[in-house]
């Protein structure tokens, strides 16, 4: 295996078209890319009620960005890269790139919705909603830039979700 | 779309203020709920409100950011007897609340009516 930082902004997978917006990372850009998102996923034929889910799954993401990854950081952005399905596919995919903190998913407190209300690590919501609206829930930590001067070492949350 | 809130106190006497939300909850339009609460139940600086009741019926969005300010409204007024009740969720609305949980912590009301009766019943106890 090769110890070389893959770069973040190639797709893992062979295809098709490539959208892509940066925002900088605050909340009131945060929409902006949820509903860039959402015109993509719904030119690619998603229904309404999966567009409900894909806008609060990014929504949860973008926030989280804002909100830890660059806590204390004021020029942070975030890089958003849609692949819309093959003719024919029902599969979209979503990254979310950011240049902040890195956190181990593992240690957020696990949201459980049949937890006692005492016991209730609503810490974890964000989390919770992603994994549970989205398919195929990956992070990565540490990947280079994809310019040799990009000194940065980037964020990306992957998710998809099918038709 | 943005967050909407309107506050009234249906009846004058009794310190119970109903809060009807409209448009977008989500981490940019959150403070105005927060603020709103804080206004209506501290009971120093605030209103002094026992129950508030949220008509949801013109929210047609809600993240994480909405749904623990809700969570937080209500531990705060349940520790002086009082209580957060949520009436008319739209039905998007209500598959989050399902999917999270909340569906078994908060009482939840189909109409406005029904939610004010048991907010009568709340501060009279």
């Amino acid at each position: 295996m090769s110890s070389t930082p893959s770069t973040p902004s190639k797709p893992s997978e062979p295809s098709n078209d490539e959208h892509v917006l940066v925002v900088p990372a605050q909340f009131d850009q945060v929409r902006r890319v949820t509903q860039f998102v959402r015109r993509i996923a719904s030119a690619a034929g998603f229904a309404d009620g999966v567009l409900d889910q894909i806008e609060l799954a990014v929504d949860e993401a973008c926030s989280n960005i804002v909100q830890h990854a660059y806590v204390g950081q004021s020029d942070g952005d975030i890089r958003a890269v849609v692949h819309t399905p093959l003719p024919l596919g029902r599969k979209i995919t979503i990254s979310l790139l950011d240049s902040g903190q890195p956190f181990d998913p593992d240690a957020v407190p696990a949201h459980d919705p049949a937890a006692p209300l005492d016991d209730l690590k609503v810490g974890g919501l964000g989390l919770f909603l992603i994994r549970h609206l989205m398919e195929d829930v990956h992070f990565e930590f540490g990947l280079a830039g994809e310019y040799p001067t990009d000194r940065r070492r980037y964020n990306r949350l992957t998710m998809s979700k099918t038709r | 779309m943005n967050f909407t809130l309107e506050v009234t106190q249906p009846f004058p006497d009794q310190p119970i203020a109903v809060f009807e939300t409209g448009g977008r909850l989500d981490a940019s339009t959150v403070f105005e709920l927060e603020r709103a609460f804080g206004a209506a139940h501290s009971p120093k600086t605030g209103l002094g409100m026992r129950v508030i009741v949220v008509t949801m019926d013109g929210l047609r969005y809600i993240s994480s950011s909405g749904l623990r300010a809700l969570l937080a409204a209500r531990t705060a007024l349940r520790k002086t007897g009082g209580d957060v009740l949520l009436c008319t969720l739209s039905p998007a609305v209500r598959d989050i609340f399902d999917m999270v949980g909340f569906d078994t912590i908060f009482k939840i009301y189909p109409t406005r009516e029904e939610a004010l009766g048991i907010a009568k019943l709340v501060v009279t106890s």
